[in-house]
């Protein structure tokens, strides 16, 4: 170390102490000489006074010439900080200036300027005030102090312009930190460990809130007593703010700063609040509680995948229904598929009826179909249909559930409509093969059996009397036969008709309705070809009296009105057709049935021939089955007596007159 | 406003301050004096708006000049040179407290009223000039914008508020007239910053001032000087 006070010894010392001096090496070698020439030269002064003013001069130039030389001690002073706490006055600080061991050079000085228009030249005017903001500093009180008006300020020492600052006051705004922190309790939670409290201060008192002069922020922090780190909250305006959320068995610490709201430079903290919560209870939870958030995202998953993964793989239409709704198909409006595929033909039939798109168009030309109106809720229509079903065979009465239509279904598997039955079937009874192929057959052949008028048995005899003589009159008569349906299916019918016949046993208690075929110019009725034997020897003679009748009859109508027979009858004057006791030749009769005619015509004479075995054929029927426009099976019991009244037009029934006649 | 003649004009005046006066401690909502048809606002509200717009300009002239000073100017000390030079020097505006508390309420108003007017052509020039920068710096641009609206909405309030509490005052056109323009489009760069520096730094002052003149009227004609 370089020390100066050494030299200030006597010369002799001096010379002595040269020796024994343990200076530094190196560089210091260069001032070692430097000081020992001065030294040697200020030996003609000799006067301590002068030889300490030039040795201070040598180690200020040996300090300037080797700055390495500095000390940390002697420092130049520097601004601080400047700063008005209530934007009234303020105050500037700067550090002091060290000098070890040499005089103060001098006194630092602030000098200050106001850079105002008005004033014209820079006038450095000196700090009004060293004192009142303690040492090194320069307080300016408000008479000194213009807000918005920039201040430099400057320190001098020696004369010599140390430091420069310029600023406003505005920019140097930090409020004090606030006064009297006090916080009260709000709430204790249930449990006894939490609990809230609400943290109260007051503005620093020098700033001027209530003329609004200054306005405040707060920012307050908060710590446990044994942390180190501050928890801060956002800045605040107000005066006081709640602290949530706080543990019983902790203490805490809170300090408040402020701020001026428009700066950014935060005071002072204030005095630190310790807050020391009450406890309540005895025990205090060591450990938080932490919500499972894990196992509540584990198990939500793992439940979640199984749900998924039965809904994906399970056989439940309805469940997989519902996650994944199948795409709908479209749909005929009416029609089910699945009742076609469940076998409801009755439902089939009835939509298919009711659309009116497959009524065929074959009964529209026939006007006396819609003056048939029946009834077919009527009990005797289901009497009737049970005997309708023992007449047919099982098969039959399935084909015939089959159908959509009610019991004119039986009907339409009388002679007439051959067609409509095959359409029918081929309609509705799709899963029935084969069976399909023979059924109509069957049913046609039994449907003959219904013409063929089973108790008209005992004409059956004679009508197979004169097969041969009745077979083209027979033939021709159908094919004039007014079935405009069932001309293809006449022959079907015909040969059916025959096969059916070898079994009359089986029809023996079913009613039968013949139809008629021909008209004997003797007035008998010719039915058709299965019932040729029914008609008997009678009708043999009146053969050649039908071809008479046969030309008039050509029409395509099935029903033979009494009228239309009678015409014919008169040709053969022996055959009487009305008789008062058969009064069988009603206008409601569809069917003239051969043993009508013939016990009528032969009243007189042949009504022994009436099979005794036979049943007595009644003269007149009523309407057994209703086949819906195609035509009607007549019933064989015995009717009452129509009244004249029921004469009504040719082949027309209404429903009234045939509600009369059923009994 | 509409009164004219002189007799009435003092009379109406003080029968109006005075009517205020004490409304002032009867309701702390004054309702609009005379009962004007078109105040629809109480003068709270009116304060309230003003004093939300005068903070919100002031942020961004402090944001915008230390923006701009970090990005042409630092070091460069021109705080040194650039002081006391702006335009609305010449308007007398009180600077401390005691000053502010000396001056009446209605000069006061109309010294605010005469700095925003001031400032309005200064600041639609700085947008164009600031637009028109060759990199022209997005954030002081969109804040110089900014500026400008809200400045002239604060206008707007400022002098409907003057009209509510001093009905009689007339427009004045008094504000000062900057001229610092040609400056702003110097060919030298130096002196081009140190207009815009100069700029920027007188409109964070006056922005500091118009904020605290209206806390001060606030407090002192809504609240009667008890905030």
């Amino acid at each position: 170390m370089f020390q100066i006070s050494s030299y200030v010894q006597p010369s002799e010392q001096y010379k002595n102490s040269f020796l024994l001096w343990h200076g530094p090496t190196g560089m210091d070698l260069w001032q070692l000489l430097l000081t020992l020439a001065l030294a040697g030269s200020s030996d003609a002064f000799s006067g301590r006074e002068t030889t300490a003013a030039i040795l201070s001069r040598v180690s200020q130039s040996l300090l300037s010439v080797n700055p390495g030389l500095k000390t940390n001690s002697s420092k130049k002073p520097k601004f601080t900080k400047c700063r008005s706490p209530e934007l009234e006055t303020f105050s500037c600080h700067w550090t002091d200036a060290v000098h070890h061991g040499l005089k103060n050079p001098g006194p630092i000085q602030l000098f200050y300027t106001r850079r105002n228009a008005q004033e014209g030249t820079q006038e450095w005017k000196e700090c009004p005030d060293y004192v009142s903001a303690g040492e090194n500093s320069c307080y300016f009180n408000s008479s000194f102090t213009s807000i918005w008006i920039p201040y430099c300020i400057k320190l001098t020492s020696n004369g010599g312009t140390v430091d420069e600052k310029c600023f406003s006051v505005n920019q140097i705004v930090q409020p004090d930190p606030p006064i009297a922190l006090n916080w009260t309790l709000l709430n204790i939670s249930l449990t006894g460990v939490h609990a809230d409290i609400q943290v109260r201060w007051e503005a620093p008192p020098n700033a001027d809130i209530q003329k609004g002069w200054m306005v405040l922020e707060y920012e307050l922090q908060y710590k446990e007593v044994n942390e180190t780190q501050w928890k801060m909250m956002d800045p605040i305006l107000s005066t006081s703010v709640p602290l949530y959320s706080l543990r019983v068995d902790k203490e805490y610490e809170v300090r408040v700063r402020s701020k001026q709201r428009k700066s950014e430079n935060y005071g002072e903290f204030s005095e630190v609040l310790y807050v020391k919560l009450p406890q309540m209870s005895q025990f205090t939870c060591e450990e938080d509680f932490y919500f499972p958030w894990l196992l509540i995202i584990i198990f939500g998953i793992s439940g979640l995948t199984v749900m998924l993964f039965v809904f994906l793989f399970s056989k439940q239409q309805r469940i997989k229904m519902l996650i994944l709704p199948p795409v709908p198909v479209p749909k005929i409006k009416g029609i089910d598929p699945d009742l076609l595929k469940e076998g409801k033909l009755e439902e089939v039939n009835t939509i298919l009826a009711i659309h009116d798109s497959c009524k065929p168009e074959f009964h529209s030309d026939d006007s006396w179909v819609e003056f048939i109106e029946l009834d077919i809720e009527d009990p005797d229509e289901k009497t009737e249909g049970s005997d309708t079903d023992r007449l047919l065979s099982s098969d039959h009465e399935k084909s015939h559930s089959n159908l959509g239509v009610k019991d004119g279904d039986s009907g339409r598997t009388s002679c007439y409509e051959p067609d409509m039955l095959e359409t029918d079937f081929n309609a509705s009874d799709i899963h029935d093969g084969t069976s399909q192929v023979v059924q109509p057959q069957r049913l046609k052949g039994e449907a003959d059996l219904l013409c063929l008028d089973q108790k008209n048995q005992n004409n059956s005899p004679y009508h197979d009397a004169c097969p041969a003589i009745h077979q083209p009159s027979v033939i021709q008569a159908e094919k004039n036969k007014p079935q405009p349906l069932l001309t293809d299916g006449a022959e079907s019918t015909h040969q059916a008709a025959h096969i059916q016949l070898s079994n009359p046993s089986s029809l023996a208690n079913i009613d039968f309705y013949a139809q008629v075929s021909d008209i004997t110019p003797a007035g008998s009725v010719v039915l058709s070809p299965g019932q040729k034997n029914k008609a008997g020897v009678s009708q043999c003679d009146m053969h050649p009296e039908v071809s008479l009748c046969q030309a008039n009859f050509i029409m395509d109508n099935a029903y033979f009105c009494e009228a239309d027979a009678k015409k014919c009858i008169p040709v053969a004057p022996h055959i009487k057709v009305e008789s008062h006791t058969e009064p069988s030749f009603n206008q409601e009769d569809i069917y003239i049935t051969t043993e009508s005619l013939t016990t009528t015509s032969g009243r007189p004479g042949t009504a022994e021939h009436v099979p005794g075995s036979e049943m007595p054929v009644p003269d007149y029927t009523s309407i057994h089955i209703v086949q819906s426009p195609q035509g009607l099976i007549l019933n064989a019991t015995a009717l009452p007596l129509p009244d004249k009244e029921f004469l009504s037009s040719c082949g027309y029934v209404s429903t009234d007159q045939l509600n009369k006649i059923m009994p | 406003m509409n009164i004219e003649a002189s007799p009435w004009k003092g009379s109406l005046l003080l029968l109006l301050v005075s009517n205020l006066l004490l409304w002032q401690s009867v309701t702390p909502l004054p309702v609009c004096p005379g009962g004007a048809v078109r105040c629809q606002v109480t003068l709270r509200d009116l304060f309230d708006r003003a004093v939300v717009l005068s903070h919100y300009i002031h942020n961004l002239s402090s944001e915008m000049f230390s923006e701009f000073d970090k990005r042409y100017t630092q070091g460069r000390g021109f705080i040194s040179k650039a002081l006391n030079s702006c335009h609305t020097s010449s308007l007398a505006t009180p600077e401390d407290k005691e000053q502010a508390q000396q001056i009446s309420q209605k000069d006061f108003l109309s010294l605010i009223v005469s700095i925003l007017r001031s400032w309005n052509e200064p600041l639609y020039h700085l947008v164009t000039e600031v637009r028109g920068m060759q990199e022209a710096p997005e954030a002081i641009l969109s804040k110089a914008i900014e500026i400008e609206e809200q400045s002239k909405r604060l206008l707007e309030g400022m002098e409907l508020i003057l009209s509510q509490v001093h009905p009689e005052t007339r427009e004045n056109a008094v504000y000062s007239v900057w001229s610092g323009l040609p400056s702003l489009q110097m060919a030298d760069e130096e002196s081009r910053l140190f207009a815009y520096y100069n700029l920027l730094h007188c409109l964070r002052r006056d922005s500091h001032k118009i904020d605290n003149y209206l806390k001060l009227l606030k407090c002192r004609i809504v609240h009667d000087n008890n905030c």
